[in-house]
């Protein structure tokens, strides 16, 4: 069952600084959102709003029609599951068991059969009885995003789910977020990797200082001159040479600025892009 | 991180709780027979199905049955209480403070009814007789709890950073406040409080029992029902959130139980420490973190540690006795350190 | 003839043994100062909570603390003590190789029961409570006697236990004994024209240091004595933490300790360090005396003798004091 999520003018200040500013947008069902911006954007405070965690000073989130700060825990659970940046675990629980606890708000119903399906999504099945604790970043990444699959909700609020896996796991995670959508899902992820965004996201959300900036699709959104302006940092665009998406470059600080832009731009021109 | 990174074995709950339970009966048995007067074991038994209306061929004294009686059972039974008590009570904060080393003091309990205890000796209270002492200490200790509580809450939320922090600070006025008593008290009046605080079973009545009992059962009976929020508790606030747990409200109802059970044991042992450090430790070692075992295997475990300890205690200086707390620190104090060594050895993180 | 004269002398001679052992066994009984007296039995006392206790058997003793043990022991009852606390330390090897109970404030029921004593005897300061009841409960007596905190306490202690074993006339001879040495102190104090004032502290390793004031065992030692007490006269009741303020501005001439408390701060060189001692009159003089506790706190039968040889040490000006010859 689809649910919809639309953040309308949303604004958070704490001690008058503003975190977020006015932020307003829809996220559909069976499309992958992506939130990118330097750091400090108010990405990750954004998704707290998504997922009910703030009380906001302006505007509000619906999620189905009603307020989400109306909803007790365990409903808000049925619906919509976060992904945190890490999970700090001081206890020796076994991968097969924090993958469990995805299913809080579900339990008894077929845990198994969740549980495994879950594990084989992330790569994760042959660690299943290793203890959490013991794993590197990456496994521990790639457990908690099993744990988050096994809470089986319609919404996915994944916060930067790929800063610690290795090439192979990016994709992956990015393909299991894709698929989610095509099932009808809604996912919104934080990256950092313009790239992964502009190849996966239906759509890019760019924040900066807490406002949306643009939210559109990656050839919307991805432009030179936004992206440069956005990161403060040389950004050229290309066609990417397999998909139709486009390839975001971010340029070294060499002497010779104008010399790389212009053999970018001759490569793209044979490429027939633009 | 590193070492043998696999499960290390673990026993299912299904086979550690039987086995808890049957420890307990073997230590609650030698409790019942074994004390500073020999008693043969058919007069023990004798006596007992006595008092329940069944006469059997066996002769046995007055002051025997007074001893196995009114002595030796309440003590085991509270011995049983206290225990289970303590170790639950651990068990439940370190997975409330997502940190093995919590123990019911941090949120104030002891230090509050050592406070409770002070103050109605130094004020000379005594309108309930002997129970003055442990009801003011009860009080002492739930009240500091609370007070813990209600300050570290801000915004309809409470952090554990902060609740740690006021816990700590709270302890550190009681024991201000409890410094001041002491100063004022009379040695006389002290010496009394002293020794409760050494922990001690010697106490023990029908009537302290039955004082202890009630809060103590409650809590053991309703603890169970939060084993599996306190394993989502385990992986952050804001996660077990997500996951649809009411984090304020399970864990004031966690505070207030927690409180209400030590608050009684402490209040009719005196403070015994480490049992509810060591006892979640070494049933996580031996059966994993997963609450829903680990909550009803402490109170187990906990209730057969007190029972054995307060034996020697009073057996091993007999005609004299040991203060019950003296026993637990020094089997906790060096169990502890041996435990930390080789669980940071063997796996990832804590156990 | 020959056969009844011999079964006479049979007779007689059975009769000798018969007869005369009880009075062998009290003649091997050690450490009676007085030969044993016949307990008259039974006794029927009103304790100090106003409850009456009949004690039927004093055979098996346990005092709850070294003063009673002591009162015991000169009634001539010592051999039936079977086990003493950590305070029974007079007279000196007396109580060894007897099982101790531990301490007075912190007794076991079932320890003290598995001693199968029948009587139990202790002041009020003995304790949990609830574990005296509970021995009551198990069918032994257990008399709880008063102890004023004033210089009455040895004669009324000594009556309360005699009359409690049943030896009440044991106990009027030892009363006026001791009476008669108390009084005799007082009175030689009296003679004396100096007042010396005299600080008690009671020190205890750990941290605890006390001055002693008005109401405590102390202060009516000191009085008794004809000193004046220190710290009642800054107003101290009972007793209070010291202050190097108070115990300077007293500059008390003579300065008393128990000895292990001394001892359980490292001795004298500790006392020196207590805030304010080495200040005083007392420490320039070197009139910090040092005494054992029992002696000093206990309220027993030496009392009397005690406080002539407090008197000497506050009042050096009075003639040697010449003791009776002892009993």
């Amino acid at each position: 069952m689809p649910s919809s999520l639309i953040a309308e003018g949303v604004s958070l200040s704490i001690r008058s600084r503003w975190l977020l500013r006015e932020v307003s947008f829809s996220v559909e069902p069976g499309e992958v959102i992506a939130l990118v911006g330097p750091n400090g954007a108010g990405k990750s405070t954004m998704l707290r709003a998504l997922a009910g965690d703030l009380t906001l000073t302006n505007g509000r989130v619906v999620l189905d029609g009603r307020n989400i700060d109306q909803y007790p825990p365990r409903d808000l659970a049925l619906k919509r599951a976060v992904l945190p940046q890490q999970t700090v675990l001081q206890f020796a629980f076994s991968v097969r068991e924090v993958v469990e606890m995805g299913r809080g708000p579900r339990h008894i119903i077929d845990n198994d059969g969740v549980v495994d399906a879950s594990l084989r999504r992330t790569d994760s099945y042959d660690i299943a009885d290793r203890i959490y604790p013991s794993l590197s970043g990456g496994e521990q990444a790639r457990v908690t995003l099993s744990r988050v699959l096994a809470q089986q909700t319609p919404i996915l609020l994944l916060d930067e789910p790929t800063a610690s896996l290795d090439l192979h796991h990016q994709q992956m995670v990015m393909e299991v977020a894709r698929e989610l959508a095509m099932a009808g899902a809604s996912v919104v992820v934080i990256l950092h990797d313009l790239n992964l965004a502009a190849t996966y996201a239906d759509r890019i959300g760019i924040m900066r200082e807490g406002r949306l900036v643009t939210i559109g699709t990656p050839w919307e959104t991805c432009t030179e001159a936004l992206l440069t302006e956005v990161f403060e940092c040389e950004i050229a665009v290309a066609q990417h040479p397999i998909r139709d998406c486009p390839l975001v470059i971010p340029m070294a600080k060499s002497a010779d600025i104008r010399m790389d832009v212009e053999r970018i731009a001759g490569a793209a021109g044979r490429n027939g892009a633009r | 991180m590193g070492g043998t990174a696999t499960v290390v074995p673990r026993i299912p709950g299904a086979v550690l709780l039987p086995l808890l339970a049957l420890l307990l009966i073997g230590a609650t048995l030698a409790g019942i027979g074994i004390g500073a007067v020999r008693i043969a074991p058919e007069q023990t038994v004798a006596i007992l199905l006595d008092h329940l209306g069944i006469k059997i061929d066996v002769a046995y004294t007055q002051q025997q049955d007074a001893i196995v009686w009114a002595i030796r059972f309440p003590r085991v039974i509270l011995a049983i209480l206290v225990g289970s008590a303590l170790g639950v009570s651990g068990a439940v904060l370190q997975g409330m403070f997502r940190n093995p080393l919590a123990d019911p003091g941090l949120i104030g309990v002891s230090s509050g009814a050592a406070l409770g205890a002070v103050g109605s000796v130094a004020l000379g209270f005594s309108f309930l007789g002997v129970a003055t002492l442990p009801a003011f200490a009860f009080v002492g200790g739930v009240i500091t709890s609370i007070t813990v509580y209600l300050i570290a809450r801000h915004d309809g939320r409470t952090e554990i950073v902060t609740l740690i922090l006021t816990g700590i600070a709270l302890n550190t006025v009681s024991g201000a406040l409890t410094g001041l008593l002491t100063y004022v008290a009379s040695d006389q009046q002290l010496r009394q409080v002293v020794f409760w605080s050494l922990g001690s079973l010697g106490t023990a009545t029908w009537t302290t029992v039955g004082g202890a009992a009630p809060f103590i059962i409650l809590g053991l009976l309703l603890i169970p029902r939060w084993g599996g929020s306190l394993n989502l508790f385990v992986l952050g606030e804001r996660e077990a959130r997500h996951l649809g747990v009411n984090t304020e409200r399970v864990r004031i109802e966690l505070i207030v139980v927690t409180a209400l059970m030590t608050g009684a044991a402490v209040a009719v042992a005196g403070v015994v420490g480490f049992v509810g450090l060591i006892v979640p430790h070494l049933i996580r070692l031996i059966a994993g973190p997963n609450h829903r075992v680990l909550l009803p295997a402490c109170a187990l475990g906990g209730a057969s540690l007190v029972l054995l300890a307060d034996l020697a205690a009073r057996t091993i200086a007999s005609p004299a006795e040991l203060p019950l707390g003296v026993i637990t620190a020094l089997l906790g104090g060096p169990f502890l350190i041996v435990l930390m060594l080789k669980t940071r050895q063997a796996q990832g993180g804590w156990a | 003839m020959f056969r009844r004269s011999l079964q006479f002398a049979i007779v007689a001679l059975a009769a000798l043994l018969i007869l005369g052992s009880p009075l062998s066994a009290i003649a091997l009984q050690d450490g009676a100062a007085t030969p044993a007296p016949a307990p008259q039995l039974p006794a029927t006392v009103t304790d100090v909570k106003g409850n009456e206790i009949t004690v039927t058997d004093v055979s098996r003793i346990v005092p709850l603390s070294g003063d009673v043990a002591e009162i015991i022991y000169d009634l001539g009852l010592a051999a039936n003590v079977v086990g003493v606390d950590v305070s029974a330390v007079y007279p000196e090897g007396q109580w060894d190789g007897l099982p101790t109970i531990g301490f007075e404030r912190q007794l076991s029921a079932e320890g003290i029961l598995s001693l199968n004593p029948t009587v139990v005897i202790g002041k009020e300061q003995a304790g949990p409570i609830t574990v005296l009841d509970q021995i009551r409960e198990a069918g032994v007596p257990v008399v709880i006697v008063q102890e004023p905190q004033t210089i009455e306490a040895p004669t009324l202690k000594i009556a309360a236990v005699a009359a409690a074993l049943g030896v009440p006339a044991a106990g009027e001879e030892l009363v006026v004994k001791a009476r008669a040495s108390i009084d005799a102190a007082i009175a030689r104090a009296a003679t004396s024209t100096s007042k010396p004032t005299v600080m008690f502290l009671y020190v205890r390793g750990g941290g605890t240091q006390l001055i002693g004031g008005k109401g405590s065992v102390a202060d009516a030692m000191i009085e008794a004595a004809g000193g004046v007490d220190a710290g009642s006269a800054a107003g101290i009741a009972y007793f209070m933490p010291v202050t190097a303020e108070a115990i300077v501005a007293a500059q008390p001439e003579v300065i008393m300790l128990p000895k292990s408390g001394v001892d359980s701060i490292g001795g004298m060189d500790a006392v020196m360090e207590i805030p304010g001692v080495a200040e005083t009159p007392a420490a320039a003089n070197n009139q910090i005396l040092v005494f054992d506790d029992l002696l000093l706190l206990g309220m027993t039968p030496r009392t009397g003798e005690f406080l002539q040889e407090l008197v000497t040490l506050l009042h050096p000006e009075l003639p040697a004091f010449e003791a009776t010859p002892a009993t």
